[in-house]
């Protein structure tokens, strides 16, 4: 085996590793909403996210990965030195992978993402110094993990307003659900289609404009809307045989059925945020043991990212039963209608932050979604101190695996060269 | 372990609200027995169950000063924090005034005249039947805000309203037994005596209500 396998055999160990572990940690709670609704089972939840997350990872993942996370280093400063960008990125990945590792087993709500790139911003301080970072870069990052949980919590909560008003509080509520069903079913499809033209169609090079992207997006789920509309309604018709409280639980099953949709839609716009975590360090790895360069972007191969997906969703099945499993039996106030809201909001905004190269953690934008609910007068009580931890949940994991990082780099290179 | 999206749901204070007027309904029951053991003049047996009341309001007590202490600042419930202590308040004045009712027949074991017997009878069943409908209220609550239907909102109001109604009656009667007192009972003490007792029990009814409109408020739109 020579020195070249060998690196690339850790790489994809650390590389998968890191993938499990966002797998337990957050897509768990990407699914949670949905098990708590009881709209689907645990297995349904597993089964799903794994289809959804690795769908999601390649058809609107980041193909085109910058290499140090977003820019906030420029790595041509390393471009002299592949080596050094090699083991940095395996020391980040393995600090990340640590972290969110302890995390789960501790508990503590981190972000997936916050973990690489604390881990990515101690590597450039170490390997070029502080100075070379590109702290503009940070502003809009750290910005970001604050807006999107508010864009989760607004999008989430007019929804849900929008929802009572229209069909709740009407005279014939099942009427009123499947007449506008259609126009909710053709937003996830829009949202679904506009993100899979931009993203995943980029290494075809077609270039859409935003206007042809639309003409396509616009027609298709026109015809979506409809036709699930009629297709849950016979569902519904199937599943529902006799209750007391007919017209109740009818609009409780179907928009159980409609959260089989939006689950599939967090499930999708997790992977395409967060697989590109553990696959683009991993994939700037592979790029520079190859070349032997130092690249300022690289192409993530599609294989890495179907393989990255798919070890999310291992990750999830060896570890996340259990997490899906407390998270719904303790989120019980939560019923189909406000779970199609919460997962709605939260996968528009996970894929719109990953659309402009936000790294957002799409934990804090599910939270940020029930909390909009609550707003709108929509759940039971709300725990808002959870903002507190979320905010300590940043504070410690940004430190923790920039440091960690930097010890891991200092221990290889100190071993090795 | 804890997961930020489980850590986010807080126990609904709902629940306990529940167990608090599931308390005042067995007080009711209790209040009634006592009130007949005490117009037959069995005053140890009416002592026994007026001890017995106490002790179930201390246990109510208990349950209003957990759901209290225990609502920090930081949750984010339905509805506003305000209404819902105030309506805890009033609920708990409904069980204070029963054992109030009953502390005053013991003070001193006055027989209720024969003529005047039947109206506090009716007078005690009249304010019984809207404190019966606080268990049902607070569930009929909880069902709404867990499902957020219109059918749901109006079955609240609909509760709110039969106790409004029951205790407009009871104010009728409770008027029309004082004005019975004072032209039939001619001794100072005793029109004091019955009078007061008239009023605490009046009074059970009334906060009922005020916890009915306090009710009401909460799920105002």
């Amino acid at each position: 085996m020579t020195v070249e396998t060998l690196i690339l055999v850790c790489a994809s160990f650390v590389g998968l590793y890191m993938a499990a572990n966002i797998g337990a940690n957050d897509l768990a709670n990407a699914m949670g909403t949905s098990v708590g609704s009881k709209a689907i089972t645990i297995r349904q939840a597993v089964l799903i996210s794994m289809i959804a997350n690795a769908l999601g990872a390649v058809l609107a993942g980041s193909h085109v990965t910058n290499t140090i996370s977003k820019g906030i280093i420029n790595p041509q400063l390393l471009s002299s030195q592949p080596d050094k960008f090699i083991i940095g990125m395996f020391a980040s990945l393995l600090a990340a992978g640590i972290w969110v590792n302890l995390a789960t087993y501790l508990g503590l709500p981190v972000s997936t993402t916050h973990s690489i790139v604390g881990a990515l911003i101690g590597f450039g301080i170490i390997s070029i110094g502080a100075s070379y970072i590109n702290w503009g870069k940070v502003i809009p990052i750290v910005l970001s993990w604050i807006i999107s949980p508010l864009a989760g919590a607004i999008i989430s909560g007019t929804l849900y307003t929008l929802l009572e008003r229209k069909v709740l509080f009407a005279e014939d509520p099942y009427k009123a659900s499947l007449k506008y069903s259609p126009f909710f079913i053709f937003l996830v499809f829009v949202i679904l289609i506009l993100s899979f033209i931009f993203k995943g169609l980029k290494n075809l090079h077609l270039n859409l404009n935003l206007f042809t992207a639309l003409s396509i997006a616009i027609p298709v789920s026109v015809i979506f809307g409809i036709a699930g509309r009629y297709y849950m309604e016979w569902r519904v018709k199937k599943t529902i045989s006799s209750s007391e409280e007919k017209g109740y639980s009818l609009i409780e099953s179907f928009f159980a059925q409609l959260q089989l949709l939006t689950a599939c839609y967090v499930a999708f716009a997790h992977g395409a945020n967060d697989v590109a975590n553990a696959v683009g360090p991993w994939a700037a790895i592979f790029s520079a043991v190859k070349t032997r360069s130092v690249a300022l972007k690289v192409q993530v191969p599609f294989w890495m990212l179907l393989i990255g997906g798919i070890a999310v969703g291992g990750g999830l099945m060896a570890f996340g039963s259990n997490v899906i499993k407390t998270i719904g039996e303790n989120i019980t106030d939560i019923n189909p209608v406000r779970g199609f809201c919460a997962e709605f909001g939260a996968a528009t905004t996970i894929l719109v932050c990953s659309r402009l190269g936000l790294p957002i953690s799409t934990t804090h934008v599910i939270v940020g979604s029930v909390i909009g609910i609550g707003f709108a007068r929509g759940a039971g009580a709300l725990d808002l101190r959870v903002i507190k931890n979320i905010c300590i949940s940043w504070l410690v994991t940004l430190p923790f695996t920039l440091f960690l990082a930097m010890f891991l780099y200092k221990i290889i290179i100190y071993l090795i060269l | 372990m804890r997961w930020l999206l489980t850590s986010l749901f807080f126990k609904s204070p709902f629940e306990n609200l529940q167990r608090h007027a599931d308390k005042i309904k067995e007080c009711t029951h209790m209040f009634k027995k006592a009130i007949n053991l005490h117009m037959q003049g069995k005053y140890e047996e009416f002592e026994n169950i007026k001890d017995e009341v106490a002790r179930l309001e201390s246990e109510a007590d208990a349950i209003k000063r957990n759901i209290r202490n225990h609502l920090p600042r930081g949750i984010l419930m339905p509805v506003d924090k305000f209404q819902f202590f105030q309506y805890i308040r009033e609920q708990d004045k409904v069980l204070d005034e029963i054992e109030e009712t009953l502390f005053w027949l013991s003070f001193k074991h006055v027989s209720i005249p024969e003529g005047l017997k039947d109206e506090f009878v009716h007078l005690v069943d009249l304010v019984i039947k809207p404190v019966n409908l606080l268990p049902e209220l607070v569930n009929q609550a909880i069902v709404y805000f867990r499902t957020n239907y219109k059918d749901h909102r109006n079955r609240v109001k609909s509760t709110c309203r039969d106790i409004r109604q029951w205790e407009r009656e009871a104010d009728f009667v409770e008027r029309e037994l004082k004005l019975k007192i004072f032209n039939t009972i001619k001794d100072a003490f005793l029109i004091f005596y019955f009078i007061r007792l008239t009023e605490y029990i009046g009074s059970i009814a009334d906060h009922a209500e005020n916890a009915s409109d306090m009710m009401r408020a909460m799920i105002a739109r």
